[in-house]
């Protein structure tokens, strides 16, 4: 294992060296100075990216713009098209024509010696390629929610934990001030002790009816796009729109989950658990391929006695966002810098030396790279975001099965419903197989 | 008329007779119909068909006399009836057919008015009151004010202005305001409705009258008001009520407006609430939520047993909808080990028969996956051997850890 992972092992080293000295940058010799971008090797992290549609390119920009150490060497994606983009974005950003492009994520893997990857994919394929890569050691920046099943998740979480990579979520409101500054007014009990919270999703896509099968383009590899999902013709949906098809992804629900339920449970100090009973209703589209639920309600109810509603906006007064409700009033966050309360003396408040500050970061990829360098844990750590999606999943079975789901949040177990738990994972098509638990 | 629509009211009418033979209990209706701007010979007989469907009414239909036809031949006896329903725009009845229903009303009769019925009349005063709100036929200031929500707020407006109009038909969400009314009760909040004229600037008495649901009014198909304006009221009238739809404009067979299950239930409940002040009825398995249009074309409602013969012939790209009523039906379980295993063994006899396409048994071994037992195994295991369905039936197996 030695031989493939020596620069990292450097970055490793010379992390530890930073935190243990305070070592300053200008103590690098000069000389050392690297291709392109001038990265002394020492401060390098050498870094690829898979999955390159509008998140994962919209992430390889975030990163681009850091003054940072990186550099980027390859990308994975299943079409051409991508590839040729984000190829053209790195060279460009590199001056040269190196970037290394590839179509399947396991060759990428094996023959790129990579100190981080950057991962965009659509949900089914998240258990196996963030496995995948937090097994070879490579830290990960990847996408919420950070998985399609429970199942998935559990693997996810203990294939990071094992290898003690840094893993940083894409869920970047942490790394904004209003988003922190909510959290950390709940958390220190400005609201009082907090009762009930809601979170206000968007509303779901309607229907496209069934598009008839199609040839598929010649940029795309169809059968690598499905990996390990069943098998089903092309219909001119890929790409963004699988966000739509409860075979890769939950819709609107699951793919929020990520922000403003990650946010409740950050306010709340539910990062590390999870609700014990849960209970709702879906609406689901009539007719034609797309079939997530376009409007969701659901309410979870925790040990301590905080419940947590989550249902699509349109139904909320406050609309989108997250809202704590205490006993002595509410605070609640929104995008567009919106943080309001049932009090403007609640948002005047200070937050005392002795009260709980929560991680700072302003800037969600930098955070990422500090963290490479530093080895501390991220702002958006892998277990905290499997709870996030774990409330989005739990409020789909009990929407599918119709039932009130009795969890156990330390086993990690649905209680007393056999049907209810067979919804906890679903299984790969062969050749796939996701590694156990 | 056309042929066809005459053979069909004389044949309703005499089914009509005879159930009310057969059913003694059940509640005698009388339709009226026979002028209206509308093609109430494609509506009267739906409007029959749904509401002897619920096995609480027998109605008969009654054709008045064509337009500038001689009224005074036109004299129902209502006293016979416990439900009257209004499938009429047309000339005025004769003074004494008046008086004979306003008695008929005051005194603890049931009436339905449906879609343009609320546009006729105009210059009765009683009329009017039944109705709560009008449209058309002159109706401005003095028929009474405009009543609608803005902002989620009840308004009514006295400002002068003509009464009634509509945008292009399109389909619309229908939004419940009183849920806890016996009509509503258990509906969802939200529904989408079926291709319809979306009724607007309605005005009148609007005496004792409670607007029950709504609908906004976009500009997006002309001529928007940009109100939610009524869609379901309730009158009452001396002892009587009346169940106001503004829903319903008929095409040929009914079209989406009169099929929507979400017409054709809130018409059931409200011509039950009419008679009695309660309502019986089960909100149905199949009534519409806001993610899409749910239409009955033969207007009765589609029981399990015809899903699962139509999902032997699945056929993805013309309709998934035999689906969706399949996954509504395990959710309306919510945990049932009686129906679920019921619904499991059904599921299982269309997965195993020879007619069923691949299609079909591919959906069905979805649901399976999670919602099975023990029981649909034996049959799954065997179609792990068949090319076209290995995967789903590896997926299933896997799921159901067996």
């Amino acid at each position: 294992m030695a031989n493939k992972s020596s620069r990292r092992d450097f970055v490793k080293k010379s992390a530890a060296l930073v935190a243990g000295t305070f070592v300053l940058p200008q103590i690098i010799p000069s000389t050392a100075f690297g291709m392109g971008r001038r990265i002394a090797p020492s401060d390098r992290i050498v870094i690829g990216s898979i999955g390159l549609g509008s998140q994962g390119t919209s992430n390889l920009n975030d990163f681009l713009k850091l003054k940072g150490p990186l550099q980027f060497v390859a990308v994975c994606d299943v079409d051409s098209k991508h590839l040729g983009n984000a190829k053209e974005i790195i060279d460009t950003a590199n001056k040269n024509k190196d970037c290394r492009i590839y179509g399947d994520y396991r060759e990428f893997l094996e023959k790129e010696k990579l100190d981080a990857v950057s991962i965009a994919l659509p949900d089914h394929w998240h258990g196996l390629i963030y496995s995948a890569a937090a097994n070879k050691g490579i830290n990960v920046y990847g996408e919420k929610p950070i998985c399609r099943t429970i199942n998935d998740g559990k693997v996810i979480v203990n294939a990071v934990k094992k290898n003690n990579i840094i893993w940083q979520t894409g869920s970047w409101q942490r790394s904004l001030f209003n988003f922190r500054r909510g959290a950390e007014l709940a958390i220190n009990g400005r609201v009082g002790k907090i009762k009930y919270i809601e979170v206000g999703l968007p509303d779901g896509n309607r229907g496209i009816g069934t598009p008839p099968v199609m040839p598929v383009p010649p940029d795309l590899n169809w059968e690598m796009w499905l990996g390990p999902a069943l098998k089903v013709p092309y219909r001119g949906v890929s790409h963004w729109d699988w966000r739509w098809i409860l075979d890769y992804s939950g819709g609107q629900l699951t793919d929020w989950a990520g922000h403003h339920i990650d946010i409740a449970n950050w306010g709340a100090g539910l990062e590390h658990t999870g609700p014990v009973e849960i209970a709702g209703a879906g609406v689901y589209p009539v007719d034609g391929i797309f079939n997530v639920p376009v409007e969701y309600d659901f309410l979870c109810k925790y040990a301590n006695g905080i419940e947590m509603r989550v249902v699509n906006a349109a139904r909320l007064p406050l609309g989108m966002g997250t809202t704590w409700h205490g006993d002595l009033g509410w605070v609640h966050v929104d995008r567009g810098d919106i943080i309001t309360a049932s009090d403007p003396k609640i948002l005047a408040e200070v937050i005392g030396e002795n009260e709980i500050h929560l991680y700072k970061s302003d800037n969600h990829w930098q955070n990422f790279v500090d963290c490479v360098k530093s080895k501390k844990p991220a702002i958006a750590p892998v277990e905290v975001a499997y709870r996030a999606i774990s409330i989005a999943l739990l409020g789909e079975i009990a929407m599918t099965t119709g039932q009130t789901i009795k969890w156990d949040p330390d086993k990690q177990e649905i209680i007393g419903n056999n049907r209810a738990s067979h919804l906890l994972s679903r299984p790969y098509r062969q050749p796939w197989t996701l590694p156990t638990v | 008329m056309k042929k066809q629509y005459l053979l069909l009211i004389i044949t309703a009418v005499i089914l009509g007779l005879f159930s009310t033979c057969k059913n003694e209990t059940s509640y005698k209706t009388l339709i009226i119909t026979g002028q209206n701007n509308h093609n109430w010979q494609a509506s009267s007989p739906i409007l029959k068909q749904i509401l002897d469907e619920t096995g609480l009414f027998s109605s008969e239909i009654m054709i008045t006399p064509k337009t500038r036809g001689d009224m005074k031949t036109f004299n129902p006896d209502f006293s016979k009836y416990r439900l009257v329903v209004l499938d009429y725009n047309g000339d005025s009845w004769s003074e004494k057919t008046n008086n004979a229903f306003v008695d008929y009303v005051k005194n603890g009769g049931g009436v339905v008015i449906y879609h343009a019925a609320d546009n006729s009349f105009p210059a009765w005063k009683e009329y009017n009151e039944m109705t709560g709100l009008g449209g058309w036929g002159d109706r401005n200031q003095k028929s009474g004010p405009y009543v609608y929500y803005k902002n989620d707020q009840l308004v009514t407006d006295t400002s002068a202005g003509t009464g009634g109009t509509h945008g292009k038909r399109r389909e619309f969400i229908v939004r419940t305001r009183i849920t806890d009314h016996p009509i509503t009760k258990g509906l969802p909040s939200r529904w989408l409705h079926g291709t319809d004229e979306l009724y607007s600037l309605l005005r009148g008495p609007a005496k004792n009258m409670q607007i029950l649901a709504t609908a906004f009014a976009d500009s997006a198909a002309g001529g928007g008001t940009m109100r939610d304006e009524p869609m379901l009221m309730t009158i009452t009238y001396g002892k009587g009520r009346i169940f106001h739809t503004t829903m319903g404009h008929a095409d040929e067979g009914g079209g989406p407006s009169m099929q929507c299950v979400g017409f054709i239930t809130t018409l059931q409940r409200g011509a039950e609430w009419a008679v009695t002040g309660n309502v019986t009825q089960k909100v149905p398995w199949d009534f519409p939520s806001a993610a899409g249009v749910v239409l009955r074309p033969d207007f009765k409602e589609i029981t399990m047993d015809q899903v699962l013969s139509n999902i032997g012939g699945y056929d993805i790209v013309k309709s998934t909808k035999n689906f969706t009523y399949l996954q509504q039906k395990i959710r309306s379980l919510a945990g049932d080990e009686q129906g679920l295993s019921d619904l499991e063994k059904s599921m299982v006899k269309v997965l195993s028969s020879k007619r069923t396409t691949v299609e079909a048994k591919k959906l069905l071994l979805r649901e399976l996956s999670w919602m099975g037992s023990d029981y649909c195994v034996p049959v799954i295991k065997e179609l792990e051997s068949n090319v076209d369905l290995k995967d789903e039936a590896e997926f299933a197996l896997a799921r159901l850890k067996k």
